[in-house]
């Protein structure tokens, strides 16, 4: 894990897949942005890795880079 | 508080303009409302600027002097309001302030944008500018991603489908076709609406507003003296702003706007009317979901219903509760510093009989909603036959 952060765990409550970006995130397009509920209660709006999400999926933490929050699906 | 009434109000049309700049905008929308008025600029007390983002696009700051001076008035208060895409919503709520605590009787509030003179990256990324920088915005959301995550949620909990967010733009486009000022006066099909590119999923090109150039402007006077200036006042019968947070995910519940809410109770209660009064409406479809979500929390449907009472026709020209009869932000355009008080100027030419091909038979109360980011900031005003 980087960033010293325990790996944090929750339940997407919404998200989207981005299509238009702003230059510096142009090279991703597409990617996937949601808001995380976190099970400790807090919501952050993070990046999905791999496979796309729906509303209601488990996710965990897999990275954080340049200060954003990488989730992954889980089961 | 006293009562305060519109006595003057112009706009420039929306569009690209690229002979344009954002001083010669609002100049030309500040001498259309001092016309309208009948009304010499040294008439007027103090000088509100609605505007988003001028420093960004245009490079010029300290705008609001740099505008009141060119309409050719000096020496009085000139401020500029930035309350995102809410702006000259809230200049205009400031300067009701001004009239209806006595210290002013004339004031005039211009909004303003230029935006076509950036490419739609840069666009895309000064109107991030509006969301949480630290966190939503530095993750990858964009405009467009907040409001399609609030259409997913939406979605979800209600049944609301891609079919009634592409009635909400079908419509739209109808009565921009309608208006001279639009920017894309064009009619779509529904095919077409549902089939447009993805812009954040599941919202398309035909969900989104445009990127605009344009200006507007209102002159407000105490409702005693209004019959000096306009043979055709216009009276605001309740006005009210509300804020919320600027981060979507540090909002409880995404599929309404706690703003608006907040905004729309205070002002049916100045107004002393509940939604069941209000005749027709101009609502800051920013993006076709914001439609639908803003018509349930100012009680025109019950929440989740909005979606079903567009695609069942109830906010055309023709139904129950018109809504953007001007085409909204979706058709007519949105330059974001401008848009408050375009919505007024939208509601003063439906109450005047003066919207041509648009004009509505029941047209003597209006609401205009006026929406900042993702719903940190809303707001409400209810302006009336005088």
């Amino acid at each position: 894990m980087q960033g010293g952060h325990e790996m944090r765990t929750g339940q997407i409550y919404t998200e989207t897949v981005v299509h238009l970006a702003p230059e510096r995130f142009a090279a991703d397009v597409p990617y996937q942005v949601a808001i995380v509920k976190l099970d400790n209660g807090e919501s952050i709006t993070a990046r999905v890795e791999g496979e796309r999400v729906a509303i209601d999926d488990r996710v965990a933490e897999t990275a954080v880079r340049d200060g954003i929050s990488f989730f992954q699906k889980t089961l | 508080m006293r009562p305060v009434a519109i006595v003057g109000a112009g706009k420039t049309p929306f569009g690209a303009f690229p002979d344009q700049d954002l001083r010669a905008l609002a100049v030309t929308a500040g001498q259309k409302a001092l016309q309208n008025a009948q009304l010499e600029p040294g008439a007027i007390e103090a000088f509100y600027l609605g505007n988003f983002a001028g420093p960004e696009f245009t490079a010029q700051n300290h705008l609001a002097p740099y505008i009141s001076t060119a309409l050719g008035m000096t020496g009085i208060p000139s401020t500029r309001f930035e309350a995102a895409c809410a702006s000259s919503g809230a200049a205009f709520f400031q300067a009701f302030m001004g009239v209806a605590s006595g210290v002013y009787d004339l004031v005039m509030i211009v909004g303003v944008e230029k935006m076509t003179c950036q490419p739609t990256p840069r666009v895309t990324e000064i109107l991030s500018g509006a969301g949480d920088c630290a966190t939503e915005v530095k993750a990858g959301s964009t405009f467009p991603s907040l409001f399609a995550m609030m259409a997913r949620r939406h979605m979800h909990d209600f049944g609301t489908t891609r079919e009634h967010l592409s009635a909400v733009a079908v419509k739209n486009h109808a009565n921009g076709a309608l208006n001279p000022d639009a920017q894309m006066r064009k009619v779509i099909t529904l095919e077409q609406a549902m089939n447009a590119r993805p812009i954040a999923e599941p919202l398309n090109l035909y969900d989104c507003s445009l990127i605009s150039d344009g200006a507007a402007a209102v002159v407000l006077c105490s409702a005693d003296r209004a019959r000096e200036f306009s043979n055709k006042p216009v009276k605001i019968l309740g006005v009210a702003q509300s804020s919320d947070f600027v981060a979507l995910d540090q909002k409880p519940d995404i599929t309404t706007f706690a703003a608006v809410r907040g905004a729309a109770s205070k002002a049916y209660e100045m107004a002393k009317l509940a939604p069941g009064d209000i005749q027709f409406a101009e609502l800051h479809d920013c993006f076709t979901i914001a439609e639908i979500v803003a018509m349930e929390d100012l009680g025109f449907v019950p929440r989740g219903r909005g979606g079903f009472f567009t695609a069942e026709g109830g906010t055309r020209r023709d139904g129950p509760m018109p809504i953007n009869a001007s085409g909204g932000l979706k058709s007519k355009g949105h330059p974001v510093g401008a848009t408050g008080v375009a919505q007024l100027c939208d509601l003063v030419q439906q109450i005047r009989c003066e919207a041509g091909d648009r004009q509505l038979k029941r047209n003597s109360i209006g609401l205009a909603q006026n929406l900042g980011g993702s719903g940190a900031t809303c707001v409400v005003t209810i302006l009336g036959e005088y």
